[in-house]
């Protein structure tokens, strides 16, 4: 038989084949490739460009030497690498796309503005592998030829299907940065008019005056070559003055013009002010134009000048306006000359000088916020979003495992929102320096700024729709009070990096990490590599194996970068969250109190329409808390995460104030509720010692005090792999944390139990916003009520009489935690025999990069959370089909749902019907978030076992 | 230039196409850069109606200008099509320009077949993009091979122009659109098999996903046809749903390369032919749906699908070359004509493999109660899982394979690592990346393809 590569040899199309070409065969050139490059290597398409990565390119086409290049942004050479500007920008300015009439348009006595709309084209020289959208606009200069400059924005990339997958958004980001410029330009030029009506009639009023002086010195019928000369030079002035005249009219009209452009991006206050400044000007100039307002008073009577004056202005009005002028000192009018330079030997005015300084700024600002937002390869971007959309329509399981989305319309706020990066700047100029975080694409990181409640005195700096709208938020960031807080902020946050620990130091370093990594978070590094990443292969396989052996450790080093300004204004905010939570306790409380009311899952069935319900606050489902929860809602949302948590006021309000003293503490009965107890009062006693030693403390989320980024979870993802192939029994471990058990993490050296903890936040269910639910290092002894709140404590262990206790604390407490010795490399918990995390947490993986892993990681909980879902949701699961029949049919019913249905043996189910609790919680109470959690704390009667490497 | 006596100033041939409903498009315009006069325009072909008033003479070749200028200073690879496309707010309108070389009177000129459209449909027009411009880059090989031969383009041209024409004008009215409502769907049913039977709805959904979301629905009862049809696009993103179709009532449309899911309506004889070659220059495989008698058949996965479908490019490409007669322009007879390329008239088989990730989501989504957005919640988690899937596919393969330098031999480990060992589960998932990285399914699996491929021709030529 003929094997395979036998055949192949035979079919090998190669010099002995052919000797003759086939004069019939089609020549390559007109044909397809039948195996293009894109099949030997999908990620090599972009490799031939010459350039590393994307970048924004502004050129002029300058009347004196043609198209140039202005600026790149990122402005760094290294970026373009050989690629040809001068040629490139030669290119994509070579159309003349302003075909339009500018200059004298026959018929019209005075030159016309040429008000031409934006264009947008998209082009690609495909030799190059450079591709760019390129947005056309025109500025007003005076001394330039028509009055207009061209000018030409473009977005370079090497990958063409980015461009136009992403044609609005790029079209609407350049827009909005076309009419910051324009609009500084339409100011600048404005001030240009004014000061140059000024030149104009200070040269009339020179030449009237030395015209006068030769008619009075010459005979009355004769007049000289001079006089006649000085004559006409008069006349061309005043009529100058009129043009002039014309074009600020001009120029104040052109909001009231109508614009054929659908997609162009117009800021209203903006249109208000420059509107209300031009026409003051227009008004000033209809009356001060008169070209004699330079002359004597006494002149001013003589030979019916006022005739001349069309404008026909009141001499009282003259006069106030000569005083507004008079006391200017900024400019001396000047002596206009007959004759200009030519045309080459004047220089040019820069793109910041035609535009205004401060909305230069503004719009390159507004342009390093888009290169950033733009970063990155087309599928990562493109299944971020499409990511977002679809969580949005997942909000009631949301809070299980996913960052938080924020506002409804936020990953929007950068790009479709109507923008304005001026209008605020322009009265605080001197604060007009916006770190890129404040315009940062990444919705997380505004997340971070929280609606603060009403009352906070910050909330004008930390409104996140008013930061955008800013645009410069920066400055008002830079501008708030921030430096009188910061000292107490800080003193306050030394106490939050850990419990009673001596390096508290490095907590605020952490801190500071977090939120420089925070701030300087562009697309996400990891999954949007940066063309150099993705060109250079050896110095990310490098990088790599620093991920590998570093893990946890490499921080980020953008955090250097961050600006002082913003730490301390985070820093304010957090403090006065704090000082409204202590505020706010009393309500909280009560709150606490209701949510402690054993809930049963069946209830969400009976709403019709319910999701729908869900997301709006006045229609929660009719609890009887609702009508407690929805005064308060605002004050528990607004508070800093820690302080929602349950100290002693859970404790406080549960027994006394009840009927029962346990009624506060009743556990919900779940699936397997013989198995499950009830905390008793003994518990009930621990409660109120913790309440005595936790009052003064403050829990630290996960993430020293701030949100956690994606980025943050990703770099976390190599700690987490790093965990599961490290230790056998991480499936155990795992499995605690997602059917509710609290882990413990023992060990003495801080970070590297800091850094366990990270990772494994990654699978604690609902960990809350800023990861209440994970206290990252404890120092102290821990007590039952720690136990309701956090799901996955470090634990310093130290050998001291604390010590001691802390131990006795963990022997106490053994039957509701398990403990992972990050020291000993030990695990003691129930044992798992499960098969649902088996791909979670495989130590013989393959897979080699923490991010990969994370985003497995990522469709593996989405799949518990629907699965979780669909179990809640599914109504003839919790609801007695007969009214005879009775609730352990119902819950055998659910047995076998999970059982037979889903799969899942009896550990496996624990873990749902636990991510099936949170999630009712979560829909019954959507307000009060992830604390409703607290509320659920469950222990098991099954021995643990103690698993060793 | 090849002629010593000044050119005769070219007059500008019009075409007016009658198309059925509202046409979106203004005109579309082929050009070319005169070595003596610059920038003319050859023709233009505009539908029948009060539309073409809109542009003048002047409109025309300013839009001409605007299309060359700048071609000049062109430096691309010989046979290389660029696309340009500009939104003109002052003119407002958009203008799609392919531009490419080709022979005119003996010379070398630069080309432009452009297409001009209002700006107002620059939404309705983005997401077809793609399809358009795929579509018009093949015409245009087969046109400059007319053109060398010294053959009038405009023949071959207008075979792709009008039905573009078409698609647009059939796209405006029957569009699906970006938010469907799930209670028009299959979805909605109070329980499985309400509307189709359980194990169709799986298999077409299942395969479906495997095609990277492209089928055409056929039936005789438009509504039943629609109603499958917007299932399916629940499956798809709103950019996609943009590019799909639903069924018109009275009539079918043509089948129209390039849309994700299309709604086609039997004729009288129960009977609709779909064409070959169309279907084979789809960019993905394509899955048949026949809702009379619910079956499901699908094409081969992309790599097997893009092979033939250059072999058959080329083979069409290269009838055009041996042809010697300008009225013998061969559209669809490549398979009669080339001896040596005999592809598989077969192309729709049935749907092999068996997944568990749709078969799942179908038995449990209809546990959930209708009409309280239970089921939508559930289905943006379904699509969100597979998303992901594939993302961390496509980055497990990035890693192995250090972005292409090196071969993907892992799929083994790949598969247990991303639980993904049903082959039915692979394929959609693989299906998912293919459309976030061209020429994945190549990369990964064309190599023992060609090889069997390579195998079977030289077998069958014993």
């Amino acid at each position: 038989m003929i094997g395979s590569p036998d055949l192949v040899a035979f079919t090998k199309e190669d010099d002995y084949g052919e000797t003759s070409p086939d004069p019939w065969a089609l020549p390559e050139e007109f044909s397809v490739p039948l195996h293009p490059l894109a099949d030997s290597n999908p990620w090599a398409k972009t490799s031939y460009a010459k350039f590393t990565k994307d970048f924004i390119l502004i050129s002029e086409f300058s009347e004196q030497v043609g198209p140039q290049p202005l600026l790149t942004i990122p402005d760094d050479p290294k970026i373009c690498g050989t690629f040809d500007l001068n040629y490139f920008s030669l290119r994509i300015m070579s159309v003349d796309y302003q075909a339009s009439f500018v200059g004298h348009p026959p018929g019209t006595g005075y030159p016309r503005l040429s008000f031409v709309e934006d264009s947008r084209v998209v082009l690609g020289d495909s030799k190059e592998g450079a591709f760019a959208y390129v947005h056309h606009l025109t500025l007003y200069d005076l001394e330039a030829r028509g009055f207009v400059r061209p000018f030409c924005m473009a977005y370079v990339s090497a990958d063409e299907r980015k461009i136009m997958l992403q044609f609005q958004e790029l079209s609407l980001r350049f827009s909005q940065a076309s009419e910051c410029l324009k609009a500084g330009n339409r100011r600048a030029f404005a001030k240009e008019l004014q000061r140059k009506l000024r030149d104009l009639e200070y040269t009339h009023s020179v030449l009237q005056r030395e015209e006068g002086l030769q008619r009075e010195a010459g005979p009355q019928c004769m007049y000289s070559a001079h006089a006649v000369e000085k004559a006409n030079e008069l006349a061309n002035v005043e009529k100058s003055i009129y043009e002039h005249r014309d074009l600020l009219r001009q120029i104040s009209s052109y909001h009231h013009r109508p614009r054929r452009d659908p997609h162009a991006v117009t800021c209203q206050k903006c249109i208000t002010e420059c509107l209300s400044e031009c026409e003051v000007l227009l008004d000033k100039y209809a009356k001060l134009a008169n070209p004699f307002s330079y002359c004597d008073k006494g002149k001013k009577e003589d030979e019916g000048q006022s005739q001349i004056n069309e404008e026909g202005g009141e001499d009282e009005v003259n006069e106030e306006e000569d005083e507004g002028v008079k006391r200017r000192p900024s400019y001396t009018p000047q002596l206009i000359k007959a004759k200009s330079a030519k045309c080459f030997d004047k220089r040019l005015k820069t793109l910041r000088e035609l535009c205004d300084n401060t909305f230069y700024e503004a719009t390159v600002e507004l342009l390093k916020d888009t290169e950033k937002s733009f970063r990155g390869d087309l599928c990562y971007l493109y299944t971020r979003r499409l990511d977002r959309t679809l969580r949005r329509k997942q909000r009631v399981t949301n809070f299980l495992f996913e960052e938080d989305l924020g506002d409804e319309d936020e990953d929007e706020r950068g790009t479709l929102r109507p923008f304005c990066a001026v209008n605020h700047a322009v009265d605080n100029y001197t604060l007009l320096n916006p770190p890129p975080i404040v315009l940062g694409p990444e919705p997380l990181e505004l997340d971070a700024l929280e609606p603060p409640h009403p009352l906070d005195p910050s909330s004008e700096i930390s409104r996140p729709q008013e930061l955008c709208e800013l645009g410069l938020v920066g400055s008002h960031l830079e501008s708030s009070p921030s430096d009188q807080t910061l000292e107490t902020q800080e003193s306050s946050e030394e106490t939050k990096g850990s419990f009673s620990s001596d390096k508290s130091g490095t907590g605020q370093a952490d801190r500071q990490q977090n939120l420089a990594s925070i701030t300087s978070e562009g697309p996400d590094s990891d999954l949007t590599p940066d063309p150099d990443h993705n060109t250079d292969l050896e110095r990310e396989s490098s990088s790599e194996e620093m991920e590998t052996t570093a893990g946890e450790d490499d921080g980020d080093n953008g955090g250097d970068q961050t600006p002082v300004s913003l730490l301390e204004v985070m820093s304010e905010l957090e403090a006065s969250r704090e000082d409204e939570c202590e505020g706010a306790t009393d309500g909280a409380c009560e709150i606490q109190s209701d949510l402690l009311v054993p809930i049963d899952t069946a209830c969400c069935m009976a709403q019709e329409g319910f999701l729908y319900e869900a997301s709006a606050p006045e229609t929660v489902p009719h609890h009887e808390q609702s009508s407690y929860l929805q005064p308060c809602q605002t004050l528990v949302v607004n508070q800093e995460p820690q302080a929602q948590l349950p100290l002693q006021d859970d404790y406080t309000v549960g027994s006394p104030s009840s009927e029962s003293p346990a009624a506060g503490l009743e556990l919900p009965v779940g699936l397997l509720g013989d198995a499950v107890s009830r905390t008793s009062a003994e518990d009930g006693s621990d409660c109120t010692m913790s309440a005595s030693t936790g009052s003064d403390r403050a829990a630290s989320p996960l993430g020293y005090g701030g949100v956690l980024t994606l980025r943050q979870r990703k770099k976390h993802g190599q700690g987490a792999l790093k965990f599961v192939r490290q230790y056998p029994f991480a499936m155990q471990a795992l499995w605690c944390l997602l059917s509710g058990r609290t882990l413990v993490v023992l060990g003495a050296d801080e970070g590297r139990v800091r850094r366990l903890v990270a990772a494994l936040a990654l699978f604690v269910p609902a960990p809350g916003k800023c990861g209440e639910r994970v206290q990252a290092w404890l120092s102290c002894p821990f007590t039952l009520t720690d136990l309701q709140r956090w799901k996955l404590i470090g634990l310093q262990r130290v050998a001291s009489p604390v010590g001691s206790s802390m131990l006795y604390s963990l022997s106490r407490y053994s039957r509701y935690i398990s403990i992972l010795d990050a020291d000993q490399k030990t695990l003691r918990c129930p044992p798992y025999r499960g098969q649902l995390l088996a791909n979670i947490a495989d130590h013989r993986t393959y897979i080699r990069r923490g991010s990969t892993y994370f985003l497995h990681l990522q469709s593996m909980l989405c799949r518990l959370a629907a699965k979780a879902f669909l179990y809640t949701f599914t109504h003839h699961l919790h609801l007695p089909v007969s009214s005879t029949e009775g609730s352990e049919v119902v819950e055998g019913r659910r047995r076998c749902f999970l059982q037979e249905q889903l799969g899942l043996g009896e550990e496996d189910s624990l873990i749902l019907l636990y991510l099936s609790q949170l999630i009712t919680q979560q829909y019954l109470q959507p307000a009060t978030g992830s604390s409703a959690a607290a509320t659920c704390f469950s222990f098991n009667y099954t021995t643990s076992v103690f698993y060793k490497i | 230039m090849s002629s010593g006596c000044p050119p005769q100033s070219p007059a500008v041939a019009k075409s007016e196409v009658a198309i059925e409903g509202e046409c979106p498009l203004l005109a579309a315009t082929f050009a070319y850069w005169d070595n003596i006069l610059g920038p003319r325009v050859r023709h233009i072909w505009a539908p029948k109606g009060d539309q073409f008033m809109f542009l003048s003479d002047g409109d025309v070749t300013f839009l001409a200008n605007h299309t060359l200028n700048g071609e000049i200073l062109r430096s691309a690879e010989c046979g290389a099509v660029d696309v340009k496309f500009f939104v003109l707010a002052e003119k407002g309108v958009i203008i799609v320009s392919l531009i490419f070389d080709g022979e005119l009177k003996g010379d070398k000129n630069t080309c432009a077949l452009s297409i001009i459209l209002p700006q107002t449909e620059l939404a309705f027009y983005l997401p077809l993009h793609t399809i358009c411009v795929e579509r018009l880059k093949h015409v245009i090989r087969r046109g400059r091979i007319w053109m060398q031969k010294g053959y009038n383009i405009i023949s071959v041209l207008s075979l792709e122009i009008v039905p573009i024409m078409e698609l647009l004008a059939s796209m405006k009215t029957h569009s699906v659109p970006e938010d469907i409502d799930i209670k028009d769907t299959v979805l909605n049913d109070d329980d499985i098999g309400d509307s189709c039977h359980e194990d169709f709805l799986h298999k077409a959904i299942s395969s479906h996903l495997q095609t990277c979301g492209c089928s055409i629905v056929v039936g005789s009862n438009p509504e039943k046809v629609n109603k499958i049809v917007r299932t399916l696009c629940l499956f798809l993103t709103p950019a996609e749903r943009k590019c799909s179709r639903l069924c018109k009532a009275d009539s079918s449309f043509k089948y129209d390369t390039g849309l994700f899911v299309q709604g086609l309506l039997k004729d009288s004889t129960g009977s609709f032919v779909l064409p070959f070659r169309q279907v084979l220059y789809s960019p993905y495989p394509t899955t048949h749906i026949d809702v009379d008698i619910n079956t499901v058949k699908q094409m081969p996965p992309c790599h097997e699908h893009t092979y033939n479908q250059r072999r058959y490019m080329r083979s069409e490409l290269s009838a055009l070359w041996k042809t010697d007669c300008e009225e013998d322009i061969p559209p669809d007879t490549v398979i009669h004509t080339d001896e040596t390329f005999t592809p598989d008239l077969n192309i729709f088989q049935d749907v092999m493999h068996k997944d568990t990730l749709v078969k799942s989501f179908i038995d449990e989504v209809f546990m959930l109660k209708p009409g309280l957005s239970l089921r939508s919640t559930y289905l943006a988690q379904f699509l969100l899982l597979l998303h992901r899937k594939a993302l961390a596919l496509l980055k497990y393969i990035e890693d192995e394979t250090q972005k292409g330098k090196k071969p993907f031999r892992s799929l083994r480990n790949l598969k247990t690592d991303l639980d993904l060992t049903v082959e039915g589960d692979l394929h959609i998932v693989m299906a998912f990346a293919e459309k976030l990285r061209a020429g994945l399914h190549s990369f990964v699996f064309a190599k023992s393809m060609y090889t069997s491929m390579q195998e079977r021709d030289v077998l069958m030529s014993f």
